[in-house]
């Protein structure tokens, strides 16, 4: 399986959340995981292949999500259900 | 549970020397390679099973291959951590992405151990 630059990116980061994970309590820590990899895998399923720009956006703002999950004074993560795209 | 394969314990070591002091740049590798103990490889599976939640009847040999169990980058990405916290080791970014069957991350795995008591 070759893997293009972006998706090694996209792997990087998903990688970065799970060790950032593992810093917190193991609650939070469970909680973390599993919110990250619905919505890696969410996006993947949705996102067109080919679609880079907002690839590169979510990459952006998921690294900012990092950096902010990895401060210790950041305990947990949460999300906020949004109402369902029109399909 | 049904683990086959290499459960041999043999071991290739091959090492340069440098002759009458001629710098040789083979002289400062340590190439080692060999197959992983059956232990590992057992454990590894018992990670990937895991981690790919696979019924317990179904077949994992060390040649398999994940994305053949069905596992997609992600959730190889999710063993390679988990492996990474069982074994207490650290696997570097470039190697994670080269691992493809249990067999690959076992030998991956004894590398990084041997390496850690060196140190």
């Amino acid at each position: 399986m070759k893997l293009t630059g972006l998706q090694k990116q996209v792997l990087g980061l998903y990688r970065g959340f799970l060790r950032a994970a593992r810093t917190k309590g193991s609650e939070e820590r469970k909680k973390i995981e599993s919110i990250v990899s619905s919505e890696f895998r969410r996006h993947a399923k949705s996102i067109e292949r080919k679609n880079f720009i907002y690839i590169e956006y979510l990459l952006r703002r998921g690294t900012k999500q990092l950096e902010q999950l990895k401060n210790p004074d950041t305990l947990s993560l949460s999300t906020v259900p949004v109402r369902h795209h029109p399909s | 549970m049904v683990i086959t394969g290499r459960t041999t314990s043999v071991k290739l070591i091959s090492v340069g020397w440098a002759k009458n002091g001629f710098p040789s740049l083979r002289s400062s590798r340590f190439h080692v390679s060999c197959a992983a103990k059956p232990e590992t490889v057992q454990k590894v599976c018992e990670i990937v099973r895991k981690q790919l939640a696979l019924p317990p009847e179904s077949e994992l040999t060390p040649e398999s291959k994940f994305s053949a169990l069905g596992a997609d980058s992600l959730d190889t990405v999710e063993i390679v951590m988990g492996l990474e916290e069982e074994f207490d080791i650290s696997v570097e970014e470039e190697n994670s992405q080269n691992i493809t069957t249990v067999q690959e991350a076992a030998d991956l795995i004894e590398n990084l151990i041997q390496k850690k008591g060196e140190a």
